[in-house]
């Protein structure tokens, strides 16, 4: 690895740190100034999470559907489509396999991952509305696929309402998915999509920094006229990175939904799509940082629920703290006059090493 | 060393430096150390010439000056007196004024309202006073004889009169020191001399111009003394009238430019490239291409000179598909071209190094590697099954950065923090080594420094020699002039005139026929067709 | 059933609805406007309208009075502009990323605040706010179209009002040229020595100001008091509306009127016994729809402009 980035990376790895520790601190304000028990709570939310084994696995438990809209975003994000509907498609993918759990049958094993499959394509396909909206009639992504997001969740409510309603419950709920479709624990409620999620982020990574087609969407990303300059198919790359953003958006949904649950009672969107851009903003759009980034937000997730059951905090503290780690974390200015000074430092270095190099040879 | 006075400080005093800069040193986040210890001094009421070449830091320490940049080291005198620029605000406040190379105007707004701009006249205390605006403009105008149309928007006024609008922005504001950065490199010949006759009546009247060019000819025609800059250090300051321009050129590059490619006599055969009937219309409903027919043939450079803004750019975004042409076709070695995409031209050899080569020809954000293989990152030799075949593009990657000298510290390196020539090397080694038939090379050597231009144009000869077909574009006329077989004049759209040899052309000439003077038989022009 | 949807189209009822739906659209439109023209996008127009719909109810149960809610919730809106603000000029942030981050804050950090400051959650029915009041002009009931405007909020009225407030500001005042000069060519507004900067603060100061009015009016009139997600999407419409109106304050009215008008639409078809989860699509669906078609057309006419220049021929049409 050369100097300059050597450099730029003990750099990032600092303004990260900062970033993060601002974050923390923000809701430490919150805390003392709103809580009656304000050291519990800070206990709660940041200790606790690693308090026992059984908090352990329910982070790695909480990363699963987060690894996968993590993933997703990074994808587009990559190809700087600023696409949102990775919300939508989570629930869309839950809902596909949810049916498929239900009402095809099929041997253990293959059950959920044809369910699972089937609710990734659906979002791939789905995705295929705002990214040929965009790239044929030039409609803002960003726009309409927060729309999409609205007409996903009530047309799936139409259908969990007057189509597939378990009519022998209370709550609105659909019948309990068959036995051979639920994703087996590895231990306690942590089920096996975690693995199927850490394959996805070693195929992503490959995907995006070793293949023809991840290459062609980060040059999509960098710098569009130079893609299109160089007889790359820019509209064909917008709309595979949004396809494939759906795919990797709706497996997390199926995941979550055949590993977590035993029927589908989602009437909301689940929020994992918002959490997948927090995390590709951690990772930096990097695949391969997105376990981390993931784990770090399971890690808070868990701690503000302690906090929320243990304290007179509420949950949604989570949120304040996601949207400071947002905001920093994405500063590119941010402690940009100590780069500037280590920048300057080095450049330096090299004008009296060079100074030294011609003396040299006079 | 001079001590300020503060009172009776007046500009008019000759002989007195009003801006002297002390020991400037700035380095710019990427690294690059733009200024080291530069001295610069002026005096009060001359024309004073901040030479270099591009890169050499000219426009840095300008901007400085302009307080539009904060150097890590240094101290700024002006009038004598110390001061601290933190923003144009600054600089205006004492008087300084900048036209800067690329116009800061707003297209949308008209050339009154772009001249008061921050400053506006105010009515009633709270809406803006228009009528005042194209008041204080006709005033100024008609003060300094720069005569603009304060009503017309800026989008529709030419570009000379655009600078005259950067001149009085300045003098509005009270600016008695003129910063003109490269002023003549957007005009033509005339409006050139319009602009000499006005500076030189500022100098009169008391103003102090710094006059930032690298062309000679006109350093020698209206300064009177100058600052040469050469890699980010200053070369002292020189008397224009004692200083030979062979002198000043060594000073600028460290050495006599020799810029005459060795090139025998083109051979050239069969077209590979025909243009016929080709008419264009842009979106703002101009038509700016006009009945356009030539052919380039295989083993010939062939020129398109021109007053930039003359059709040149539009032609080449035709012929790169970039934009679709009214009527006319445009045949590669007999396929029609028109409609299909770049990838497609790509695979039928036509390559292509674009005027700007931040936004088309290059990706700053990505690495070197990523550049070099842009265009054949599918080629089965770099792909193995669904992933790419590492081994043979870094081979790859460091066969073309040896072969065009590409200076860097590694092929994973930004291209952004490269040097502007280097940049242009990673380019130009890509569109050359992608095996093409055609050519398309629109100023190539633009901006970029003596070393690289002089590897590019014998890179092009060499090509030319070997059949392959090149298209010049250049605004630099001793380019087209010295480099191309044969050569194409544009004006207004049309091909103005066809000359099959270059050899025995004056630029007396080709200035009659740029500037639209002269046009050739229609005869003459249908020479460049060659059927 | 379709005549009966469309009879009802052509009533005061369903016009004075429209007005009714179509202001919080409008100024959060607007908003958009005057962030866009600076050269801001801002996208966390939802955002700040749920953060300003709180203040208002706060504000005003705290004060007992309507008017301090508003402007409570128009301050708070001009806080959240400016912080955004912040972010994206002095720290580099992306200003999408500082948007999208914003409307995180309106989502889940109003259900927090709402929970620290009243210990609820979701609702803020038990906090006794106080609300907007219509402006009674029963004269004009029975008028065909005009009768729309008997029972409007007066923020209905500040709404329209806006509309040429922010003509004003953009054409008539030396804000404005700065506005559209720094939206339009930042380089030259810092190179005359303006702070690109400070106007970039000013207009989503202002930006976030209208907003907040938008997001009183969802807390003050249109529902009694706050509840989560009460927005509902609105801040992005009004995004679409601004797209179509190309950020002038006459095409943003228009274009929110039509949004307005489809989210009224389904309001409407609630009761004719199609299912509601559907007709609640509606709005939008059209806005995706809308917004595509705009978009789409100013491509084609960009193109049909070129072809009719170079057709000589065909001049005569040319009006």
């Amino acid at each position: 690895m050369n100097s300059d980035r050597m450099l730029e990376l003990k750099f990032s790895l600092l303004r990260g740190a900062v970033a993060i520790l601002i974050s923390i601190g923000v809701a430490a304000i919150f805390i003392f100034t709103v809580s009656e028990t304000p050291w519990d709570a800070l206990y709660q939310l940041i200790i606790s999470p690693f308090g026992n084994t059984r908090q352990m696995w329910n982070i790695l438990e909480r990363m699963i559907p987060l690894l996968f809209t993590g993933l997703a975003v990074c994808v587009m994000f990559s190809a700087k489509q600023f696409n949102l509907a990775a919300e939508g498609c989570v629930m869309l993918g839950a809902f596909v396999s949810a049916l498929i759990a239900i009402y095809v049958s099929m041997p253990m094993g293959i059950h959920p991952v044809v369910a699972i499959l089937a609710g990734a394509i659906v979002c791939g396909l789905v995705m295929l509305i705002p990214s040929l909206l965009q790239t044929k009639f030039g409609a803002s992504v960003l726009v309409s696929t927060l729309m999409l997001n609205f007409i996903i969740q009530f047309v799936i409510q139409y259908f969990l309402v007057h189509v597939f309603a378990d009519r022998t419950q209370g709550a609105l709920m659909t019948e309990r998915f068959q036995p051979t479709a639920i994703i087996p624990f590895i231990r306690f409620e942590t089920n096996w999509g975690l693995a199927v999620g850490l394959v996805m982020v070693v195929l992503v990574s490959l995907f995006l920094y070793r293949t023809r087609w991840g290459y062609a969407i980060r040059m999509v990303g960098l710098n569009k006229e130079f893609s299109a300059y160089s007889g790359m198919k820019v509209a064909g790359v917008i709309i595979l990175c949004q396809v494939i953003g759906g795919l990797l958006a709706g497996m997390g949904g199926g995941i979550e939904m055949l590993g977590y649950f035993d029927r589908f009672r989602w009437r909301l969107l689940p929020g994992y799509g918002w959490n997948g851009i927090t995390i590709a903003i951690l990772a930096k759009n990097n695949p391969i940082l997105v376990p981390f980034a993931a784990f770090f937000l399971a890690y808070l997730s868990r701690g503000s629920m302690n906090m929320a059951i243990r304290t007179d905090m509420p949950f949604e503290m989570l949120e304040i703290i996601q949207a400071a780690i947002f905001l920093f974390f994405a500063a590119e200015h941010l402690m940009a006059k100590t780069r500037q000074k280590m920048v300057v430092k080095k450049a330096k270095q090299e004008m009296q090493s060079a100074a030294k190099g011609v003396d040299e040879t006079c | 060393m001079r001590t300020a006075e503060r009172t009776g400080l007046t500009l008019d005093i000759k002989d007195k430096n009003v801006v002297e800069m002390r020991g400037i040193t700035m380095i710019y986040p990427n690294g690059i150390a733009a200024n080291q210890m530069v001295d610069f001094s002026v005096k009060a009421g001359e024309i004073h010439a901040l030479m270099g070449e591009n890169g050499a830091g000219k426009s840095t320490l300008m901007k400085i000056l302009m307080g539009m940049e904060r150097p890590q080291e240094g101290e700024i005198f002006i009038g004598g007196e110390k001061v601290s620029l933190n923003s144009a605000h600054d600089a205006i406040a004492k008087g300084i004024g900048m036209v800067h190379q690329h116009f800061m105007l707003v297209p949308s707004l008209t050339v009154a309202e772009n001249i008061v701009l921050g400053i506006e006249p105010k009515r009633g205390g709270f809406f803006f006073d228009e009528k005042g605006a194209v008041e204080l403009t006709r005033q100024f105008s008609e003060r300094y004889s720069l005569f603009v149309d304060p009503d017309a928007k800026i989008a529709d006024i030419p570009v000379g009169m655009k600078q005259k609008v950067e001149i009085l922005k300045a003098l509005v504001r009270g600016a008695k020191i003129l910063i003109l950065d490269e002023p003549t490199a957007v005009l033509t010949a005339r409006e050139t001399d319009e602009l000499f006759r006005q500076l030189t009546l500022l100098k009169e009247q008391g103003f102090t111009v710094i006059f930032i060019s690298h062309k000679l000819a006109e350093i020698k025609q209206i300064t009177d003394r100058m600052t040469i800059l050469r890699s980010g250090k200053s070369m002292g300051v020189h008397v224009t009238k004692d200083t030979s321009e062979q002198e000043i050129s060594r000073l600028m590059v460290g050495r006599d430019v020799v810029l005459t490619v060795e090139k025998t006599q083109a051979r050239p055969t069969a077209p590979v490239l025909k243009v016929r009937g080709l008419n264009y219309t842009n979106i703002w409903g101009k038509q700016v291409l006009k009945n356009v027919s030539f052919s380039v043939r295989r083993g010939e450079i062939l020129g398109i000179a021109g007053v930039e803004g003359n059709g040149q750019s539009d032609l080449v975004k035709v012929l790169f598909n970039f934009e679709i042409p009214d009527s006319g076709s445009v045949k590669f070695e007999d396929i029609e071209t028109i409609g299909k995409s770049q990838a497609a031209l790509r695979r039928l050899g036509v390559s292509y190094i674009p005027e700007d080569r931040m936004v088309y020809g290059a990706s700053g954000m990505a690495n070197i590697e990523e550049n070099l293989i842009s265009d054949r990152f599918t080629h089965r030799r770099f792909n193995t099954g669904p992933f790419f075949n590492t081994t043979a593009i870094r081979e790859e990657c460091n066969r073309l950065i040896g072969e065009f000298r590409v200076l860097a510290r590694s092929r994973k390196q930004r291209v952004k923090m490269l040097s502007g020539g280097n940049i242009q090397k990673v380019v130009v080694a890509r569109e050359f080594s992608s095996d093409p038939t055609l050519i398309i090379a629109e100023q190539p050597t633009r901006g970029i420094d003596v070393g690289a231009t002089e590897f590019i144009r014998k890179k092009m000869v060499e090509l030319s020699s070997e059949g392959k077909g090149i298209l010049l574009v250049s605004a630099d006329l001793a380019e087209v002039m010295e480099f191309a077989d044969s050569l194409i004049v544009l004006y207004g759209g049309e091909i103005v005139a066809y000359f099959e040899d270059t050899s025995s052309l004056t630029d007396l000439e080709m200035g009659e026929y740029m500037l639209g003077l002269k046009k050739q038989s229609e005869d003459e022009i249908r020479g460049a067709v060659h059927e | 059933m379709l005549a009966q949807i469309m009879s009802s189209v052509f009533t005061t009822v369903f016009l004075a609805s429209v007005l009714r739906i179509t202001t919080p659209i409008l100024f959060a439109a607007l908003a958009s406007a005057v962030s866009e023209r600076a050269g801001v996008a801002n996208i966390g127009l939802e955002g700040i309208m749920m953060i300003a719909a709180l203040s208002g109810v706060l504000f005003s149960a705290w004060s007992q009075s309507a008017f301090i809610g508003v402007l409570g919730a128009g301050m708070m809106g001009v806080l959240v502009g400016l912080m955004m603000g912040f972010f994206y000029l002095k720290l580099g942030t992306d200003i999408i990323l500082a948007g999208i981050a914003v409307n995180m804050l309106g989502g889940g950090g109003t259900i927090f605040f709402l929970f620290i400051l009243t210990g609820q959650r979701g609702t803020s029915a038990a906090v006794l706010s106080r609300m907007v009041p219509a402006l009674e002009m029963p004269f004009l009931e029975g008028i065909p179209v005009l009768g729309a405007f008997a029972r409007q909020s007066i923020l209905t009225y500040v709404a329209l009002l806006c509309v040429l407030l922010v003509y004003i500001l953009f054409y008539k005042t030396p804000l404005g040229l700065k506005i559209r000069a720094v939206g339009e060519n930042p380089n030259a507004a810092s190179s005359v020595g303006m702070s690109v900067n400070k106007v970039s603060y000013i207009a989503l100061g202002l930006s976030g100001f209208l907003a907040g009015l938008g997001g009183a009016y969802m807390s003050m009139f249109a529902a009694m008091g706050f509840s989560a997600n009460m927005v509902a999407g609105r801040g992005f419409i009004a995004l679409a509306a601004q797209t179509m109106g190309r950020g002038e304050p006459l095409g943003t009215l228009l274009s929110s009127l039509l949004f307005g008008a489809a989210d009224a639409l389904s309001n409407h078809m609630q009761g004719t016994g199609l299912p509601s989860q559907l007709v609640a699509t509606l709005p939008y669906l059209i806005t995706i729809i809308g917004l595509s078609m705009y978009t789409w057309r100013t491509i084609k006419k960009a193109k049909r402009i070129r072809k009719r220049h170079s057709e000589p021929a065909n001049s005569g049409e040319e009006s």
